[in-house]
């Protein structure tokens, strides 16, 4: 987390030039096309093109490493229990089975374990263009992205003093567990049963509530003593004029929504499967 | 300018107005303290000048409170803000721009301004404040003094032409509080906006000129005055405020005060009519009694602690705490003082040097198992609070440890009884005040039987009366031979209360000695943000020998005092 208190990683690169909400339209885009096909050949070349995207924004490793790795770990499980719970499911797909693997109660076969690799490269291609998103987009930029695409700016504003506080929250919740230690009050493995651990957490969130509460009333005071909420509309700090990018990748970003709709309408109708 | 004509609120949940019978009229381009205890109605008195009475806080309004002549019945709060800046107490709260550009731009953005026109004001006014480097500083980096300017910038925008200070002096040391004081001069010297400061540290804001000082306890206006005129008279000592420093001396001292010596001027000082009085006064004061020398109970030696490995953020610190001893750490904001805190508690461990605790070296301790000698107070009870009576939260400490339910019940009535809580016992914690709170959270740490107490700012949300009050019961407890490091940056306190003082800046220790040497030694002062208190000043312009002579007199006279009262 950056002092900011945010996921943002400040930078220089294309992607951090671009307006929120065209990086939101590339990343519904993105999803669009990723969810209409089930076809490796799209997905490698869609990770490809995200990697190479991803590599350009220059985001250091250490800062999106966990959400890389909780990616991985819920593919891991994901596959896991596809070929444990439908072992044969691929079959239903290609009308052929190849038995591979004997697990029992069933027989894990080679379509399956294609669908399993398609599937995973489907999920892992939205992982580049999602990082972009969160990693390059500054939170008050994109408040007022969300504002620009119509959503009222008193409920964008809320999501961006929701993302500000997190890091507040969490200093908090540290201190307040390190004073409960000191009495004697227990957290973790080995310090008291499970239960009572359980108990010992929920107890804080009594303190929790209450200056969570108090901080809401600062700020919504300081916010209605400076004059928001005055007019229906307002301006932006953070808001640039769109730029060429911008317009070069909104277009970008439509075609590439249409050019999937027509390729799946005509051309990679299922699921591929070449072996 | 601003006008209050028998003026009452009461806030609807409650049964009693707040505010009785105000009048007072503010004039253009004035510059006027309005000072109280807690509870006296200024924080009540401020929010109907902003507007947030009665727009946020509901309630029963009755006489007229004029803006500009005009009456704010019927008015929105938008508008009165367009003349009434406020600058809230709470500086981490009030900041909603992620950058120190978008805090200042918040209210242009509110406006709908466009946005090139926008940059262009919010470089004048961080300008104006001489924070333009900063401008894509998060405001968390900021210091205390910097955070402040960074809001005033904010305020300075809006165009309002008279500026409210809610508590400016509250969360910054010193250092920090005397620059601000002379910021907000400097700002009414440039702009002549009005200026309205609600404070109750009043030695502090009297460093600045101030044209009146508006007293009020119990929701009604005590005294109007000039400041020669309030600090001449008993007015702010009969109302459970604290007098400048160098006031009580002389008053001490049996000096006859007037309006006409000039007395909030500590260098234009009525000098002739003082000094044979405080020469007198000075001279009597028997050396003060040194100690006897008694165990270490802790034992720090040459730590040294870096979170990353390479930046070292203390850097070889040594210091003991007696038995029974009162030791300040003092120093200012990122000195070091919370990081040594957390090393003593065991929240994180030194890369090299000693803890010892009663001899026994405790670095392998865990948090739990120095939690059953060192008891930690938060400076806010309320994020320590967990149950909902006070018998339960006193007793949740010594439930965990499992020690029968007869022994809870003798040990938590004995404990209530010493901390004067023992009449509300069966009461819920909600209904209790900030200090009774803050009563409580020691009652559930002595529970636990600690030998060490660390308090993180015990007196910060508290006025003088509550502060005195509960500081006497601190020095109670070491009379009984129980042992307290205080971590603050009020000075009064460290003067008052306890026995020495280790001063840290840029994790090290700079001083180690008696309080009254140490904040009269200006190499100190300088390095931890501290500032020369008011008695050495005195000293100095009257003449007498030794600054530090003076203030351990002080110290030690003032001791008597409150233990006759």
């Amino acid at each position: 987390m950056s002092k900011m208190g945010t996921l943002y990683a400040p930078g220089n690169s294309i992607f951090h030039r671009m307006d929120g909400s065209v990086k939101m339209l590339l990343f519904a885009a993105w999803t669009i096309a990723t969810f209409l096909f089930l076809d490796l050949r799209v997905f490698v070349v869609m990770l490809l093109v995200g990697l190479g995207l991803l590599l350009s924004a220059k985001i250091p490793f250490r800062r999106i490493r966990v959400i890389f790795w909780v990616m991985i770990v819920f593919n891991v499980f994901n596959t896991a229990f596809i070929l444990l719970i439908t072992p044969t499911y691929g079959s239903e797909l290609t009308g052929t089975s190849t038995p591979v693997l004997n697990i029992g109660y069933n027989t894990i076969n080679l379509e399956t374990l294609f669908y399993v690799l398609t599937l995973t490269t489907k999920y892992i291609t939205l992982l580049p263009i999602s990082l972009l998103f969160i990693f390059t987009t500054h939170p008050s930029q994109f408040a007022s992205s969300l504002n620009r695409i119509g959503i009222p700016y008193k409920i964008a504003y809320a999501v961006n003093i929701a993302f500000r506080y997190i890091p507040d929250i969490q200093s908090e919740f540290r201190s307040i567990t390190n004073s409960m230690q000191m009495r004697g009050i227990g957290f973790r493995k080995g310090d008291a049963p499970f239960i009572q651990r359980v108990k010992n957490v929920t107890s804080i969130a009594f303190p929790m509530l209450y200056s969570s509460l108090q901080r809401i009333e600062v700020v919504s005071n300081a916010m209605e003593l400076r004059g928001f909420g005055k007019h229906r509309r307002r301006t932006w700090y953070h808001m640039e004029k769109y730029q060429g990018i911008d317009y070069l990748v909104g277009t970008l970003s439509i075609l590439l929504i249409a050019g999937s709709i027509w390729m799946k309408v005509s051309v990679l109708k299922g699921f591929w499967y070449p072996l | 300018m601003i006008s209050f004509h028998n003026f009452s609120f009461q806030y609807q949940k409650l049964t009693e107005p707040t505010l009785r019978n105000i009048n007072l009229d503010i004039r253009p381009g004035e510059k006027i303290l309005i000072a109280g205890p807690s509870g006296s109605g200024k924080s009540t008195l401020a929010h109907c000048i902003n507007g947030l009475i009665p727009f946020t806080y509901e309630g029963k309004l009755e006489g007229t409170m004029t803006l500009h002549g005009e009456s704010t019945t019927g008015k929105s709060i938008f508008e009165i803000s367009q003349s009434v800046g406020t600058i809230l107490q709470d500086l981490d709260g009030q900041f909603i721009g992620l950058s120190v550009g978008e805090d200042v731009a918040f209210s242009f953005e509110n406006d709908g301004v466009p946005r090139a026109q926008m940059k262009q004001e919010v470089e004048r006014a961080l300008t104006t404040v001489n924070m333009l480097d900063y401008i894509d500083q998060s405001p968390h980096d900021l210091s205390g003094g910097q955070k402040q300017r960074v809001s005033l910038a904010g305020i300075l925008s809006t165009q309002a032409d008279i500026l409210l200070f809610d508590e400016p002096l509250a969360n910054l040391d010193p250092a920090s509080g005397k620059q601000a004081m002379k910021m907000i001069d400097d700002i009414h010297q440039q702009t002549n906006k009005t200026i309205i400061i609600i404070e109750h540290r009043i030695e502090d804001v009297l460093e600045q000129l101030i044209d009146r000082i508006v007293v009020m306890s119990e929701g009604e206006i005590q005294a109007i005055g000039t400041p020669d005129e309030i600090l001449s008279s008993d007015i702010l000592r009969k109302h459970g405020l604290r007098e400048p420093l160098y006031i009580e001396a002389l008053k001490y001292a049996g000096c006859e005060l007037s309006a006409a010596d000039e007395l909030t001027q500590l260098h234009h000082i009525n000098v002739p009519k003082f000094e044979n009085a405080l020469t007198s006064w000075y001279n009597a004061g028997t050396a003060s009694t040194s100690s006897p020398s008694k165990q270490p109970l802790l034992d720090v030696q040459n730590v040294r602690f870096s979170y990353d490995g390479e930046h070292e953020v203390i850097r070889g610190v040594s210091f003991q705490v007696q038995t029974g001893e009162i030791v300040a750490l003092l120093g200012n904001n990122g000195a070091g003082k919370s990081t040594l805190s957390h090393l003593i508690m065991g929240i994180v461990r030194q890369s090299s040097g000693e803890i010892r605790l009663q001899g026994e070296e405790i670095r392998n301790w865990s948090i739990r198992k120095r939690g059953e000698q060192i008891g930690y107070v938060m400076q806010n009870p309320n994020q320590m609070i967990t149950q909902h009576m006070i018998w339960d939260e006193v007793a949740l400490g010594l439930t965990i440890r499992g020690v029968s339910k007869e022994t809870i019940d003798a040990k938590v009535e004995h404990i209530l009884r010493i901390c004067g809580l023992y009449p509300y016992r069966n009461w819920p914690i909600s209904a209790l005040s900030y200090g009774q709170k803050k009563r409580v959270t020691i009652a559930a740490v002595l529970a636990m039987e600690p030998k060490l107490i660390i308090l993180d700012e015990p007196t910060a949300g508290q006025d003088y009366k509550h502060y005195t009050e509960f500081m006497e019961f601190i020095a109670e407890l070491a009379r009984t031979g129980l042992s307290f490091i205080f971590i603050t940056h009020d000075m009064h306190l460290a003067l008052e209360y306890t026995d020495s003082a280790v001063v840290i800046s840029g994790g090290e220790v700079i001083a180690n000695d008696k309080v009254a040497s140490v904040l009269t030694n200006a190499e100190v002062i300088e390095r931890a943000n501290l500032k020369e208190t008011s008695l050495s000043v005195l000293a100095r312009v009257i003449g007498l020998p030794s600054a530090e002579g003076f203030v351990q007199h002080f110290i030690n006279y003032e001791k008597q005092v409150k233990h006759h009262e």
